[in-house]
Formats: structure tokens, C-alpha cells, sequence
């Protein structure tokens, strides 16, 4: 299987750029959609804006210079760009955070998934009233265990500063979940 | 107790992925947070197959709009020239009337002009001969004007009184 860089360098030298950008696409489409579906909850959300970062990357690729990982630059526009639709909807008042929990725990329970138990409803909700940034490096380093490096290029902070980040999410799921 | 113990243990955050795992999980729940990654990692069936084409025809289609937006471009003007562009029809109506106003004013003057040349030109080349035949012909009109003068200042002199008569006398005399 070709290296990301190998298929990034011939999607840029215009070497059958769509099967090229495909193979890109297969790859990585699943930790991205993870990646936003963790922060939006809902699957028709997290399926329009992983289509919005996808048209993003085939329009920046011939761009792209290689000088981080290709993961790290995908990651990074996936958050900003779902951050971006958060805060259109934020304005539009669609949504509000009554309406994000709603929406939040009708989309679990509506789901297959096992049955919730209250520790789990409770863990839900605080999480879900975590802070963006907060909650996206408590997923990449706890669920898809991703290095503080990397986690704080994605949501463009310092090592120390998406530790920190890591720290006081544990912390206030912990407190949400005492006063239960 | 345990929390207490991992609660102390907060500053071996980012030592290790196993640390970090194992802080969280010693606070939170171990199981809910697994029940939460799979709610979380949950897709309509073959959604992941089907994405790529349905991704590529997107792209496409923006393809598309592109191009046509640039077809666009051709017939019409970028829109930040439009407010430009009614300054400039209106500069150039007035540069119409006002040229086509001074054009024609100087046409008409060049013309006047062109005239009296033509007629100063006419009377110098009129020989002494025409004058002459012209003045001949025309001596009648002259005479009739003559006459009328005369007659006229003879009825200035006739309402004149004596004293005045005698003034002008001497004024002739001296």
C-alpha cells in the first residue's frame, strides 16, 4: 500500500489524481468522520461536514508542502471546519446547549448501542457540555490515542496546553458525574 | 480511595498513552466510556463504501459550477466594476455633450469667420472699373441722399432765430 506522501506527490504531479486522492480518501475517512461525529453527535451533521473537509483537502492538496504529517493537516481542517459549522448553527439558532443535549441523547438513544445505564447518560451529557477544544483532545488522546505533538497541532495549541486541556476534561466529566 | 490516588497522580499526565488511559478511566467509568466510542463510532450501513463516490461526484459538480462561473465571467462584469461603470457612462455623456457643443461652436465661428474673409476678399478684388460702373449706376441714390441732407439742415438753419444767425456769422468772420 502507497504511503501517504506517495500519494500525495502524484496527485500533485497530475498522476490519476482522483485514484490517488481515493486511495487518500479510504484511508483516512473513518478517523475523520469519528473525529466529527464526536463532536456534532448527529450522523447527517458529521456526513455534510465530512463531505465539506474532504472538498477542502482536494482543493488545497496541490498546495500541501509536506511539512507535517498528512494526518495532522487533515485532522486540523476537519476541526476547524466542524468548529466553523458549530458556530454557523450557534447563529442561525438552530441550536442552542438545551438543544445539543437534546439532540445529543435522542441520537444515542436512538441508536443500537447498548443500554445506557446512568453513569453512561451522565457521562454522555458531560461530555458533551465540554468545551470544543477540551472535549476534541480528550477523544483524540483518550479514544484514537493520538500524541500530545499531534493533538496539539490539530486544535493549534501548545503540548502543554493540550495536556492541560486533557486534565480538565477528566477533571469535569469526573465533577458532573459526583453530582449526579 | 482510588480516585484519591489517581487524583494525586494528575501530574503523570502525558507520560504515557497507558497513564492517561488509565487516570480516565480510574475517574470515569471504564464501560461507559466504551459504550460511548461505539454510540460514537455507529454509521448507516456501507456508508464508508458508498462515501468516495458520493464524495467525487461532489466534487464534480463543484467542478462544474466552477467552470460555468467562469463562462459567466466572460459576458458579465466582475460585480466590484459595476459601481465603476455608472460613473464612467456618465462621464462619458458628458464628454459627448459637452464635446459635441464645442465642436459645433467652433464650426459655426470657423464658418463666420471663413465668411468675412470670403467677402473681405471679394471687395479687393473688385477692380476700380466695377466700382466705378457700380457707383455710376447707383449716383441717383446718392444724389436722393444728398438732397435729404441739405434739405435737412436748411430747416435747422431756417428755425434759427436773428441772435444766432449774427453768432455764427462771426464765428465764420473770425
Amino acid at each position: 500500500m502507497a504511503s501517504d506522501q506517495e500519494l500525495i506527490i502524484q496527485f500533485q504531479e497530475s498522476i490519476n489524481r482522483e485514484a490517488n486522492f481515493t486511495a487518500l480518501l479510504k484511508k483516512h475517512q473513518q478517523k475523520v468522520y469519528y473525529q466529527i461525529k464526536r463532536m456534532v453527535t448527529d450522523h447527517a451533521d458529521a456526513d455534510d461536514i465530512a463531505q465539506l473537509v474532504w472538498i477542502k483537502i482536494w482543493d488545497k492538496l496541490d498546495g500541501f508542502k509536506m511539512e507535517s504529517e498528512f494526518s495532522t493537516w487533515l485532522f486540523r481542517i476537519a476541526y476547524n471546519e466542524t468548529l466553523n459549522y458549530l458556530q454557523k448553527q450557534r447563529k442561525q439558532g438552530a441550536s442552542n446547549s438545551s438543544s445539543d443535549l437534546l439532540d445529543y441523547e435522542n441520537a444515542t438513544a436512538s441508536s443500537d448501542s447498548p443500554k445506557s445505564t446512568e453513569i453512561q447518560i451522565g457521562l454522555e451529557r458531560a461530555i458533551s457540555q465540554l468545551p470544543e477544544k477540551q472535549k476534541v483532545v480528550f477523544m483524540l488522546r483518550y479514544f484514537d490515542g493520538f500524541d500530545y505533538e499531534k493533538i496539539a497541532s490539530i486544535v493549534g495549541t501548545t503540548i502543554g496546553g493540550a495536556k492541560a486541556n486533557y486534565h480538565q476534561a477528566v477533571k469535569k466529566v469526573e465533577h458532573f458525574i459526583t453530582q449526579l | 480511595m482510588e480516585k484519591d490516588m489517581a487524583f494525586n497522580n494528575q501530574d503523570k499526565i502525558g507520560n504515557s498513552l497507558e497513564q492517561d488511559r488509565a487516570w480516565a478511566e480510574s475517574l470515569l467509568n471504564k464501560q461507559s466510556l466504551s459504550q460511548l466510542n461505539a454510540s460514537n463510532t455507529e454509521v448507516p450501513i456501507d456508508y464508508f463504501e458508498s462515501f468516495p463516490d458520493k464524495l467525487m461526484s461532489s466534487i464534480e459538480e463543484q467542478k462544474r459550477e466552477k467552470l460555468e462561473k467562469k463562462k459567466a465571467k466572460i459576458f458579465f462584469l466582475p460585480s466590484f466594476i459595476k459601481p465603476m461603470n455608472r460613473w464612467a457612462v456618465a462621464a462619458a455623456f458628458i464628454i459627448l455633450v459637452g464635446g459635441s457643443f464645442i465642436f459645433l461652436n467652433s464650426s459655426v465661428s470657423k464658418k463666420t469667420g471663413a465668411s468675412m474673409l470670403a467677402n473681405n476678399i471679394n471687395i479687393q478684388d473688385i477692380s476700380i472699373e466695377e466700382i466705378e460702373t457700380y457707383v455710376e449706376a447707383n449716383e441717383w441714390i446718392a444724389e436722393i441722399d444728398v438732397q435729404a441732407q441739405i434739405q435737412k439742415e436748411n430747416a435747422k438753419l431756417s428755425s434759427l432765430d436773428e441772435k444766432q444767425i449774427e453768432e455764427i456769422q462771426k464765428i465764420i468772420n473770425q
